[in-house]
């Protein structure tokens, strides 16, 4: 194991009115903790509460208007971004957290500046426990080769960042009638005849996917890449929310997510910086895409004749938009999905996921005690209903294959 | 004139001049002067003009650099046996440092007529004089890129910036 060295220390000459002087050892931690941090100048970033009705504690949001990201703050952590004005130092900010908690984490200090530092703030892109596993086992052809591919794969990227004034115009159009009543109206109405359609069609669903004939696979692939297309479609909806609420789409484009899942995206991050309301609709708006090709599907599949493979190809569209609308909206599988994100904001956790599968670990391995208040409940709670919704997607997927295969 | 012997036993212990036979250790002594100091005086400052190195006999004398107002770098503490000032000597630039006295210190000073009359009249010792010079050299630059590497890790580590991450 390597040993941390010591500080690092500067010997300095320090000279006094007469001929005489004082040498001086000064360590980094002096320097540390006599620095002035200064942040920056008002306008160069934003706070924002994130109120919690489950956490005792409240949290902010910071946006740094230069580099257009964003870092979570726990109170203390507030507190302490706003002593740092470049006049008071370090050791004083320190004394004013003691006067103010009663207590002194040390770990604090170092770890906030860090991320402030950083304030090319938060990296969005999620790493791939596979890609680790993958760079783990290099000496392998295969790994070497499967890395190597992902890697290409994640090098392609179409997208652009300069497209605000697009989705403004979008907006401008007719994009903003989807965020009005009637719109609201129109999707409940969707959703109620598309589901009685699809419950009829439930009925005979053997009769339904005979409908595919010999061409089950060819059916299932079509579905796909329909599905597909009406992800673009759902990120196109996010961004024309958050133009709605006069807040900026940094990015739309096409990638290939942990290097094999295709996918568009849209960063509406800024989003972050609107009410809660706006976060809300943002989120919910994009899945509503599904809801309504879900339910037109299903609607074309009732008026189609039964067992012809419009029918199938229809019912099983309808399936998969509908499944996407659940899968984006339930918050509960491990995946950061827009309901994921309604959800945390409207209990006030941003960091949910990550605070509960790091506690759920340190249960696992004995490094945390059972404690049951409502943060650990929250928290035992979110990783269990999600291991269990995993295994009941998985579960109903292969039903669906075989179904349709069958 | 002869010099004394206690002399010519210290100028042995000296890393410079540990390969010289005794008549050219005689010879040398003959061309050195000797410099007091009190403690706390300056021998030069940082950008005097200086023909002259200094091989310190007794005391201590603390070479330092300019930061900022009255605060200087310390760059080295020398004590007896070991010398300083020696660039100047060779390539006739300016003082690169400010040297002062931190205990009452004897120095016996070397200046260009000296090192000329030496490599004249003893080439062999001149010879093993600038070898060991050299050697001296490369220490010095090793301790220089060290004190550069030690003084960035200050930096980063006063500073709390995480390079790492970014």
């Amino acid at each position: 194991m390597t040993e941390r060295p010591a500080p690092a220390k500067l010997e300095l000459l320090v000279r006094r009115d007469d001929e005489s002087f004082e040498v001086r050892e000064v360590g980094s931690a002096l320097g540390f903790i006599q620095s002035r941090p200064q942040r920056g100048a008002e306008g160069s970033f934003e706070v924002s509460e994130v109120r919690s009705s489950v956490a005792a504690e409240r949290s902010f949001i910071l946006k740094s208007a230069a580099t257009e990201r964003f870092l979570v703050l726990s109170e203390p952590e507030k507190f302490l971004w706003e002593q740092m004005d470049g006049n008071t130092s370090l050791q004083e900010i320190a004394t004013a957290y003691v006067l103010r908690y009663g207590e002194f984490d040390f770990d604090i200090i170092p770890n906030l500046i860090r991320k402030l530092q950083r304030a090319r703030l938060l990296t969005l892109e999620p790493k791939s426990r596979l890609r680790q596993a993958l760079a783990r086992n290099r000496g392998q052809r295969v790994a070497k080769a499967v890395e190597a591919t992902l890697t290409s794969l994640e090098r392609i990227n179409l997208s652009s960042r300069r497209v605000q004034s697009v989705f403004q115009r979008l907006h401008r159009w007719g994009g903003f009638v989807l965020f009005t009543r009637a719109a609201v109206v129109a999707c409940l109405a969707f959703g109620v005849i598309g589901g009685v359609a699809a419950v009829a069609l439930m009925r005979a669903l053997d009769d339904v996917f005979s409908g595919f004939g010999g061409r089950a696979l060819l059916g299932v692939l079509a579905v796909k890449l329909l599905f597909f297309a009406s992800v673009a479609l759902h990120q196109l909806v996010h961004g024309l929310a958050c133009v709605h609420y006069r807040r900026r789409v940094r990015e739309f484009g096409f990638a290939f997510l942990h290097g094999f899942v295709p996918t568009f995206y849209v960063d509406v991050t800024d989003i972050f910086m609107a009410t809660r309301r706006a976060r809300v609709v943002t989120a919910v708006s994009g899945t509503l895409v599904h809801l309504v090709l879900g339910a037109v599907a299903f609607l074309v599949a009732a008026h189609a004749p039964v067992g012809s493979f419009t029918q199938a190809f229809a019912v099983a569209s309808g399936i998969i938009q509908w499944q996407a609308l659940a899968l984006s909206l339930y918050p509960f599988c491990f995946i950061e999905m827009d309901g994921y994100h309604v959800f945390v904001d409207l209990l006030g956790v941003p960091t949910l996921k990550h605070d509960a599968v790091s506690y759920v670990k340190a249960l696992l391995r004995g490094r945390e005690r059972l404690r049951w208040g409502r943060l650990e409940a929250l928290w035992l709670a979110y990783v269990g209903l999600s291991s269990l919704s995993i295994a009941a997607f998985l579960a109903f997927n292969v039903w669906i294959v075989v179904s349709a295969v069958s | 004139m002869r010099a004394p012997a206690d002399l010519l036993r210290f100028l042995r212990d000296v890393r410079l001049f540990t390969r010289f036979a005794e008549p050219e250790l005689i010879a040398l002594a003959e061309s050195l002067h000797e410099r007091r100091l009190r403690k706390n005086q300056l021998l030069f400052r940082e950008g005097d003009p200086g023909d002259e190195m200094f091989i310190v006999r007794q005391g201590a004398v603390l070479v330092s650099k300019a930061i900022r107002g009255r605060v200087e770098q310390v760059l080295d503490h020398v004590r007896p046996a070991d010398f300083f000032g020696e660039m100047s000597l060779l390539d006739g630039s300016p003082r690169s440092a400010t040297v002062q006295a931190e205990a009452d210190a004897t120095l016996l000073a070397l200046d260009r007529v000296g090192l000329q009359r030496l490599t004249d009249t003893n080439p062999r010792a001149a010879a093993a004089f600038f070898h060991a010079l050299v050697h001296v050299f490369i220490e010095r630059l090793r301790r220089s890129t060290h004190q550069v590497a030690e003084a960035t890790r200050w930096g980063l580590e006063a500073t709390g910036l995480d390079v790492e991450s970014r």
